[in-house]
Order: structure tokens, then C-alpha cells, then sequence
């Protein structure tokens, strides 16, 4: 069972333990996918005519194109079609939030993953032999490489208008108070810079999947993604159809955390499948997708931070830069997110001014990934809070309480939020953390020290973007309650969620229930991002289902006789005085489906009070806290412990919800300790999981995952998404931690076990 | 490592070739200039790297006698070069005579890796056991003619002719022997050796190598000065051993302090009670 703790006068904290997974676990495909037994979209081979496609890319990182030639791949064995920039009949480019990555390019590749054209043969090996048959010649371009100048650099989108034709994509400032006042008043002010790397998603399963033309003009896609609908109309306008002859079926997705929000192997695959009248794959192999894959947004951030005597926060100021790599993608909303985070959410400042600039680069493309610009923020602006504490001589913890914002204040942004507990509660019962009392060993080869830091998370697209998405209930003509989504599994389990939700409202088992996600025919949900889905989910669910039990009652009793007042849903049936009547097959058996069918979509939850919504209001909070040991011989840091405290609503499937927050925590660890993809004049470095370091089993710390759950008893919104919470504060909290151990405070990200152990070694040369 | 051949195709024109013994097998590396290939979990990612292919490969029989297996002789233990990383970790002997080789091993690479690497593979690939073999003042059995020829693995590694071909490696009778081997990766796990450290305690003196991001290579002039005056002063050593280092390749100098800490731990771990 899970235990029920009160440390220091913390209200309803839970640890989610093991007995609490092994008691809900249930036939989902887990052991599947990690087993790697689990079929993607790519593993359905059998399909009739079935050809292989594969995508020429850009050999140079910026260059001008000046001849593309297909004439001699398209006479080699087996190729079927050979395709290029002039062979898209609608628009040749996309993206989320502006289409300004060509499809192929034709005059000018950006980066080194660029496509240029693309092959359908019979076989793969085929395919790649064309590949390696067209002849491109490059004149090449001065490289954009360096975010800090790419603003004084060739511009890489010379119709990129709004800041005329600079590198400069984006920029925004979020500010509040008389900033230069509130400096004038602070007896302490720190001052730091603060780099975090470029992090790939390194998910299981490579970018892939199938189009398939249907011989009238149309395609369906089945494809590891994470928004059917959205991909569906950016298909459409590439392949020049109309909306209604693209379907978009997001398979089982072996890992996405954003690396597929964006179109991948679609566009081509869908040309290829409408040129040659057959199905295509394409499927990325391992270096193909570290070379053209999204990743996370490398930010460089200048932070001023001051308090008073007291150690009440006064002012608040930084300056960021963000590198987005040849492609805007999802990189605006990630600048928002960022800011928004950089403002500090769970404390009140007096005064702050944040502000970033997001900039092309010929490095790679950046976009969304599991913390959306948050956690960048947060590893910064926590570390400013630890250097505040150090200069005013208190603990790390006081500075936090005297500044934690409590459960009515409104948040950084002015805006009114709805918190599930105390943000003083999860500091609390952080600063409990039996990981404290360790003793710390600064003698022998292994210094150890625990260090913490908090996170705010918010729910939702966030800031009034059009965020809205349903669901539909139906009873399946074999007598299942189908539920249907348009959100994707790609592995964080959505779909024991919904079972849970369903079965607890209508009464019925696991076994009656089906969930279909992820058909753009489906409902329209939204994307699987932002950790929206839960929280919509619910909400739909919560308003569908007393609805849907409403005409199924009605139903039941015309087919029955009985009463409908009497009538109530359980185990494989409706009920009446205990006993079953009528079982669900029976009760589809005597309607058509859409007779016994209820829907609803609902808009994201934003403040009820305001006009237009600024950042995010449902908010979660985490603290974590971190042990680690720093090796002296070496300056290799090893994690060996991370607790977590969560303030995220309530837990209505604990595995999923442990999964989350511990998943995320490691990849937090990765990018705090190993993971960078870094480049040189344009060109990654690594290519594959042996040169990009991810963390192991091995590296994996011990966790613990406590739930501060005050959510009140009448939250309209009592579930909440925890998909990307977890990664929010691992990366300050593991920098604290090395401090603690050595002295250190490292602000570059990953931690350089080089630099480190020179650090430590110039401290002993001084003690 | 240099490459055998400039001649490339792609991967599915390679030709492997399989000879009857030893002996063709170098006559086919020398005339199509062929490399060999073992366990092939170095050549084939390196190949996949590069998009590159060696035209011809020359595979290696386990079964050709003294290749593979371990055994005690008289000059110490004897491991065949197609002897597998797994075969060598799990085995008596190597609990008996190298206590401390096991642990390396579980730290190279992962199970998949060590159950097809071999001994040969990884010492040619500069792997993890290169330190420790050359500490250890390991001999080398290389192929010549129906027989082989027997040189220490340190003038080996300096003058290698691509066609050499390994059958077999001698380790001293090294129990009784101090013997500490560390190593640094990038993670816990998995992760190729940025550098791994060995440091013997040989009877009378200390024996140290390295290998990892600036090569493999016995540290001598360290040795001597510990022979000729001991580990007096542990800063006189920090200087010898730094400028060893960068003069065997080792240019980063945040890397070059890891090693030279690790090894001060390791000398004190094997000198400990001598
Ligand atoms: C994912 C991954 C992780 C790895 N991690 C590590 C690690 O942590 N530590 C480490 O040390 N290594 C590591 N390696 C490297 C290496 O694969 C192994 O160390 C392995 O032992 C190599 O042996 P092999 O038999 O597969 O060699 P092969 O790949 O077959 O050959 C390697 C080289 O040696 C030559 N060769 C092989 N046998 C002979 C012989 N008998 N005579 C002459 N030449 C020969 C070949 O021509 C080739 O040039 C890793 C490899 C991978 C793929």
C-alpha cells in the first residue's frame, strides 16, 4: 500500500510505492514495448505492394542548390519514383506555428537534415542505392552557428518579413513593477550566466510510418505522431487534396515527448504514395534520426536576481537566447513557456523583466520537447535562488519559504491560478526528506551532498491559444463502451487512464471497455502535448459519461421493462435488484450504434475572471531533491538518489503517474549530466546513442515519489497532467547537490566532469 | 586505428572470406588487404559510421587451435584472441589469477557487446583491456607461418603491420601481484572509456598504463622514476606523469588530472602494505 505520512505538519502527503503499481498494473502492453515486441506502424510489412521510401538529405549545412539530379537514380533497380521540390503539387513547406520548412528544398538547405528529394523502391536497400545516385551540387553559405551572433549573420530566411530578413524569429519581454527601483532597494544582487544543451528525445522507437493511397486521390497515414488532426490538414495542403482525403491514424508511438508534434516522415511518404499509386514506408534508422530529429532548445540566459536584508525578492531580470536551429516549428510557444517560467511562478518578486530572443541558426531544428522551454528557466532561476541564500548567509530552504507564493495569491504573471496545495506545503515536506539526514562524507574518493530545488508546471496550451478538444462514448456493435480520443499513445499510458475513469464512473470492468485514440476521423482532441490530454480527458469524460449512462439507462429499460430507476450499470451489464438484465453485447444488439452514442468538447480551463489569459492556470508544483556523489579522482557525478514531491491533483492511475514523474526526472538527469548534442560549423557531433550518452539502467537513481494531494473536494478540475512535471527542477536540484558535495556551483549544462574536478581541485588547493 | 584498405563498397557487396587456418588467413589480409573481423562489434558500427564497407573481410575461426579459451602454462595464463569478453569474465581462471578483470569487464559495454566481442578485438580497438594488458607486461602470440611468434604487447602496438594477425595472449603469473584497473566513461554504463587506468604491483616494481581518448600506452618514464625513487612526492610524480601523458597523446589537460588522480589512488591501492 502506498503510505500516508505527515512530515512537518504537511497535510494529505502519500508515497507512491511499489505495492501502489503492482496493485493497479493490468494487461497493458508495458512488457510489450519494453520487450520491444510492441508493433509500430513500421513493423506492418504484409501490407499489398508495399514499397520502401527514403529521403535524400542535405550534405552541407547552409548552401545555395545549384543542380539537383534524379535522371540516374531513377533508372536503378527497383525505384519505383524519385521525387523533388517541383513534384509537390500543393504547398512545399510546414510547421506548427509557421510553415517555413520546405517539404524538399530547392534553392537552399538550412541544415544538415534537410531533405532534398526522396526514393519509393521495392526494397530499402534499393531505395538508399538511388538515394546515393542523385546529384546535388552545393554552393555553400557562411554557417550560422553561434546563436549569440546569428542576429549579425546571413539571414537564413530572406522572406522571413517580421524582423526584416534578420535572424531574429522571435522576441518577447514579460515585466512587471519598477525593475531599476526595486535593484536600487537590494542589499543582495547575483548576477550569473546560465547555459543548458541542446537534449535529444532518444525515443524507442525511430521516426516512422506508412502512407497509404486509397485510389481516389487520397492517403492514409499510419504513423508514430502526436496531433492526427493537426497532421492531417498540414497533409493535405502539401499533397494539394482536400482536407476530408487525409486520415491521420497516430499508431502505438514508441516515445514522442514532442520530437513528433512536428510532421516527419509524412510528407514525403504521402507524395511518394500518391505518385506510384502503392503504399510506402519510410522509416528513420538511428543516425537519420539524430541527424534531422527536433530537439530541445539550447538557451544561453544572463540572470540579475536581488532581495532585501530579509531575503524578500525584489527584482528579477533576465536576458535570453534561444537557438531554434533552420526552422521556427514550435520554437514561438517555447519562448513563451520559457519566459513565462523565467519569471519565477512559485514566488513573488516585486519587480522583474524577462526577456528572450529566439534566433535561426544552420544548427539542427529545436521544438517541442517534454518541458517546453520551462525547465531551461527553471535550472537558472532556481540556481539564482541558491545564490541569493549562499550571499545572504541563510539556508536555501528559507530564502523559498519567505518567498513562496501561497494558495491565493494570483501567479507571476498577474493571472489567477488554481494550485492543488500549498506551495509552503511541498517545500515542507521537501525540506522532510529523509535524503537530509545522510550524513555527507567529504573524506575518502566519494564526496556526497543532497541539494533541492522547486518547479511550477502549468497545464495547456497556455496564454488564450485556441485550446480546445473532445472525446466520444459509444457502445460497440460487440457490446464494448468504445471511448474514443484523438490524442496519441506514445507510451505514457493514456490509455489505463481513461479504463481507470471509465469504470470507476459507469461501475462496469476493465474488460467491457475499449479506447480508440488517435484517428483524425476520431474526434478532434488537439495535439498529445502541453500535459493537456489528462486533463481534458477527464474533463470530457466527466461530462460525457453521466450523459451517455442517462440514454443507455433509457435504453435498457425500453429493451427490459424494468425501470429506469432501478437499472444501474455493473460488471459486463445493466443491473436491476443486483441482478444482471441485460449485458452490454445484448444492449448493442438491440440498437445501431449512434442510438447509444454521447460527445462533448470542451475548451482547455482557463481563469474564469479574465479577458484574454496570460500563462497557464491550472498549476502543479514539484520539489525534488537530490543526492549525489561526486567521484574526486575524476569529477564524475553520480546520482544516487532523487525524492520528489508532487502537488499535481489527484492520482487515478498511480503507475502512469509514477511512470511519469520518474521518467521524466531521468530525462531531466540526462540533460543535466550527459546529454548534449553539440555542433561544430553546422554539423552535429554524434550520430548515434553510442556518442550521444543517455542515461542507463545503471545511472538511474533510487526515487521516491511523494503526492501532496489538497486538491478540494469540489475542483471542477481535480485531475491534472503530470507528463512533463517531473523534469522541472532535477537539473537545479542536482547542481545544488554537487555544490553541497564540493563546492562547486555549476551553471553550464551538461555538468563537464572536466571542468568540475579542475574546480574542485583549484578549492582544495585553497582550503 | 588506420584503416587496412582505401578500397570501399557497400555493405552488402563485402565479400567475407572464410580460410581454412590461420595461415591462409593472413595470406588472404595481406593479398586483398583485407582486415580481419572477430566479433565484428567494433568493425561494423565503425563501417556503419563511415557509410564505408572494406571490400573483402577475412572472418576468424574460434576453432583454429590456441584461438580461443583460456589456460594456465608456464609462463602464466594464456588467452586465446577470439576468446569472448563474457568467456573471459565468467571464467575461474580470471577469478584466480586477475580478481579485478571481471568488474572491467561488466563495465564494457553492454551484454550484447561483450557476449560477441573478443580478447584480440578489444585490444586492437584500443578498448578497456588494453591498459591493463600492457601493465601487465602481456606478450602477444601473432601468427607466422604454420607457427607463431611471441613479442611484448607494448612493442607490439608500435610497430603493427596490418596484416599481423593475433592468436593468442600471455599474462604473466600475476597472483600475488597488486592490481588495481579504474575507469572513467561518460556514465555508469555503456559507455566507451574516456580513460582506464591500470596500475600492477609486479614483486619489486610498479608497472602503469593507460588507455582510452589519447591512446593506449605504457607509462615508462613514470615507472622509472617510481623504480629510482619511489613515490616520494606525490607533486614530482604529478609532474612526470602529466608531461608522459601529453607525450603519449593525451592533450586535454582536465583529462590528463583525472588520470594522473587515478592514478595516485591506484598506486596507493597497490602499494598499500608493500
Ligand atoms: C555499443 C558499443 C559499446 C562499446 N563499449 C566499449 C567499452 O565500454 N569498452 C571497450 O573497451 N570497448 C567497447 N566497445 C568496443 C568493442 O566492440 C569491444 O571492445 C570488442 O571487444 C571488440 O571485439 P570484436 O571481436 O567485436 O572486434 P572486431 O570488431 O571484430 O574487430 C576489431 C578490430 O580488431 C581487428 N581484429 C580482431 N581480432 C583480431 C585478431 N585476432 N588479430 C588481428 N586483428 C584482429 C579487426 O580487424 C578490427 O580492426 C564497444 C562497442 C560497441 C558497439
Amino acid at each position: 500500500m502506498a503510505h500516508e505520512n505527515s512530515p512537518g505538519g504537511v497535510g494529505n502527503l502519500v508515497t507512491l510505492d511499489g505495492d501502489s503499481i503492482r496493485n493497479a498494473t493490468s494487461g497493458m502492453d508495458l512488457a510489450q514495448r519494453i520487450e520491444g515486441r510492441l508493433a509500430y506502424a513500421t513493423d506492418q510489412r504484409d501490407l499489398s505492394g508495399l514499397l520502401y521510401g527514403a529521403i535524400l538529405r542535405s550534405a552541407c549545412a547552409h548552401a545555395l542548390i545549384t543542380r539537383v539530379d534524379i535522371s540516374k537514380a531513377l533508372e536503378m533497380p527497383g525505384v519505383h519514383a524519385v521525387i523533388k521540390a517541383n513534384d509537390v503539387p500543393g504547398l512545399n513547406c510546414f510547421g506548427i506555428v509557421i510553415r517555413d520548412q520546405p517539404v524538399f528544398c530547392d534553392e537552399r538547405v538550412r541544415y544538415e537534415g534537410d531533405a532534398i528529394a526522396a526514393v519509393a523502391a521495392d526494397t530499402p536497400e534499393q531505395a538508399r542505392a538511388a538515394l546515393d545516385a542523385i546529384e546535388v551540387d552545393y554552393q555553400p553559405l557562411p554557417v550560422v552557428s553561434d546563436a549569440a551572433l546569428a542576429e549579425q549573420q546571413t539571414a537564413l530566411h530572406n522572406s522571413h518579413e517580421k524582423h526584416g530578413g534578420s535572424n531574429l524569429l522571435a522576441r518577447e519581454t514579460l515585466e512587471c513593477g519598477d525593475l531599476d527601483d526595486a535593484f536600487s532597494r537590494c542589499a543582495v544582487i547575483v548576477e550569473h550566466h546560465y547555459q543548458t544543451p541542446r537534449q535529444m528525445h532518444a525515443f524507442m522507437e525511430t521516426e516512422g510510418g506508412v502512407a497509404i493511397p486509397d485510389g481516389k486521390g487520397g492517403v492514409l497515414f499510419r504513423v508514430g505522431c502526436q496531433s492526427g488532426h493537426r497532421d492531417a490538414e498540414q497533409l493535405a495542403d502539401i499533397l494539394g487534396v482536400a482536407h476530408e482525403q487525409v486520415t491521420v491514424e497516430s499508431t502505438v508511438t514508441g516515445g514522442a515527448f514532442g520530437g513528433k508534434d512536428e510532421l516527419t516522415v509524412q510528407p514525403a511518404a504521402g507524395l511518394l504514395a500518391l505518385k506510384t499509386g502503392r503504399p510506402v514506408m519510410i522509416h528513420l534508422d538511428r543516425f537519420e534520426s539524430c541527424r534531422t530529429g527536433m530537439k530541445r532548445h539550447p538557451v544561453s540566459v544572463k540572470m540579475t536576481t536581488g532581495c532585501d536584508a530579509e531575503g524578500r525578492l525584489l527584482a528579477h531580470k533576465a536576458e535570453a537566447i534561444l537557438d531554434t536551429g533552420a526552422y521556427a516549428s514550435l520554437g514561438p510557444a517555447v519562448l513563451e513557456n520559457y519566459l513565462d517560467h523565467a519569471t519565477a511562478p512559485l514566488y513573488r518578486i516585486e519587480a522583474y523583466r524577462v526577456s528572450g530572443r529566439l534566433v535561426y541558426t544552420n544548427n539542427g531544428v529545436c521544438g517541442a520537447f517534454r518541458g517546453f522551454g520551462g525547465n531551461q528557466a527553471t535550472f537558472a532561476v532556481e540556481s539564482q535562488l541558491d545564490e541569493l541564500a549562499h550571499g545572504l548567509g541563510i539556508e536555501p530552504a528559507a530564502l523559498r519559504r519567505i518567498n513562496l507564493r501561497s494558495p491565493g495569491d494570483a501567479g507571476s504573471r498577474n493571472q489567477t491560478v488554481r494550485w492543488t496545495a500549498p506551495p509552503a506545503g511541498v517545500l515542507a515536506a521537501a525540506v522532510a526528506s529523509p535524503l537530509w539526514s545522510r550524513p555527507d562524507t567529504d573524506t575518502g574518493r566519494w564526496l556526497t551532498g543532497t541539494g533541492m530545488a522547486m518547479g511550477a508546471q502549468g497545464n495547456g496550451l497556455g496564454d488564450g491559444l485556441p485550446d480546445s478538444g473532445g472525446g466520444r462514448i459509444s457502445l460497440s456493435p460487440a457490446g464494448r463502451i468504445c471511448v474514443e480520443f484523438g490524442f496519441s499513445d506514445y507510451g505514457q499510458n493514456i490509455v489505463e487512464s481513461i479504463i481507470r475513469s471509465v469504470c470507476n464512473g459507469v461501475g462496469c470492468r476493465e474488460a467491457d471497455v475499449e479506447v480508440l485514440l488517435g484517428s483524425s476521423r476520431g474526434p478532434d482532441s488537439g495535439p498529445t502535448s502541453a500535459s493537456r490530454s489528462t486533463v481534458l480527458v477527464h474533463g470530457v469524460l466527466a461530462s460525457i459519461l453521466p450523459r451517455w449512462m442517462d440514454v443507455v439507462r433509457g435504453h435498457a429499460s425500453r429493451v427490459s421493462g424494468h425501470p429506469e430507476e432501478g437499472l444501474a450499470f455493473g460488471p459486463g451489464g445493466v443491473f436491476f435488484n443486483g441482478r444482471q438484465v441485460l449485458s452490454y453485447r445484448e444492449l448493442a444488439e438491440s440498437a445501431s450504434p449512434d442510438e447509444m452514442a454521447a460527445s462533448a468538447s470542451q475548451d482547455f480551463p482557463v481563469a474564469p475572471d479574465s479577458g484574454q489569459p496570460v500563462g497557464r492556470y491550472l498549476q502543479l508544483q514539484i520539489a525534488t531533491v537530490a543526492r549525489v556523489a561526486v567521484d574526486r579522482l575524476t569529477g564524475r557525478v553520480r546520482v544516487t538518489d532523487l525524492h520528489h514531491v508532487t502537488a499535481a491533483g489527484r492520482v487515478i492511475y498511480p503507475p502512469g503517474y509514477l511512470g511519469q514523474i520518474e521518467g521524466a526526472a531521468v530525462m531531466g538527469q540526462g540533460m543535466a549530466l550527459t546529454e548534449d548534442m553539440t555542433t561544430r560549423d553546422g554539423s552535429y557531433l554524434a550520430d548515434n546513442l553510442d556518442q550521444y550518452l543517455i542515461p542507463t539502467f545503471h545511472d538511474a537513481p533510487l526515487q521516491r515519489v511523494d503526492v501532496l494531494d489538497d486538491t478540494p473536494e469540489d475542483d471542477p478540475f481535480p485531475v491534472r497532467g503530470v507528463g512533463e512535471l517531473g523534469i522541472e527542477a532535477v537539473a537545479p536540484a542536482i547542481t545544488a547537490a554537487i555544490e553541497a558535495a564540493t563546492g562547486v556551483r555549476v551553471r553550464r549544462l551538461p555538468v563537464d566532469p572536466g571542468d568540475l574536478l579542475v574546480a574542485m581541485a583549484a578549492k582544495e588547493q585553497t582550503l | 586505428m588506420e584503416p587496412v584498405n582505401n578500397e570501399v563498397t557497400e555493405r552488402q557487396a563485402v565479400r567475407v572470406m572464410r580460410p581454412e587456418s590461420p595461415r591462409q588467413a593472413v595470406s588472404f589480409a595481406k593479398r586483398f588487404r583485407a582486415p580481419y573481423i572477430a566479433g565484428g562489434t567494433w568493425l561494423q558500427p565503425s563501417c556503419e559510421r563511415d557509410r564505408q564497407w572494406p571490400v573483402h573481410l577475412v572472418a576468424l575461426n574460434p576453432d583454429w587451435p590456441g584461438f580461443r579459451g583460456i589456460q594456465e602454462t608456464e609462463d602464466g595464463l594464456s588467452i586465446g584472441a577470439l576468446t569472448t569478453l563474457d568467456e573471459l569474465a565468467r571464467h575461474p581462471l580470471t577469478a584466480l589469477y586477475l580478481p579485478p578483470l571481471s568488474g572491467l569487464i561488466n563495465r564494457v559495454a553492454g551484454p550484447g557487446v561483450r557476449h560477441l566481442g573478443t580478447v584480440g578485438g578489444n585490444l586492437l580497438a584500443g578498448g578497456d583491456l588494453s591498459a591493463l594488458a600492457l601493465a601487465l607486461g602481456t606478450e602477444v602470440d601473432v601468427v607466422e607461418g604454420k607457427g607463431s611468434n611471441r613479442r611484448p604487447l607494448a612493442r607490439w602496438f608500435q610497430d603493427r603491420p596490418a596484416s599481423d594477425l593475433l592468436r593468442s595472449v600471455t599474462v604473466p603469473d600475476c597472483r600475488g601481484w597488486g592490481v588495481s584497473v579504474e575507469k572513467l566513461g561518460y556514465r555508469e554504463r555503456f559507455s566507451p572509456t574516456r580513460a582506464t587506468v591500470a596500475c600492477v604491483h609486479a614483486g619489486l616494481q610498479v608497472q602503469l598504463a593507460v588507455c582510452g581518448e589519447g591512446g593506449p600506452g605504457r607509462l615508462m618514464v613514470t615507472e622509472a622514476m617510481l623504480r629510482d625513487e619511489g613515490i616520494r612526492e606525490l607533486t614530482d610524480l604529478a609532474i612526470v606523469v602529466d608531461s608522459e601523458l601529453e607525450t603519449l597523446g593525451w592533450h586535454d589537460t582536465r583529462l590528463r588530472l583525472a588520470v594522473r588522480r587515478m592514478l595516485e589512488s591506484g598506486l596507493m591501492e597497490v602499494t598499500r602494505g608493500a
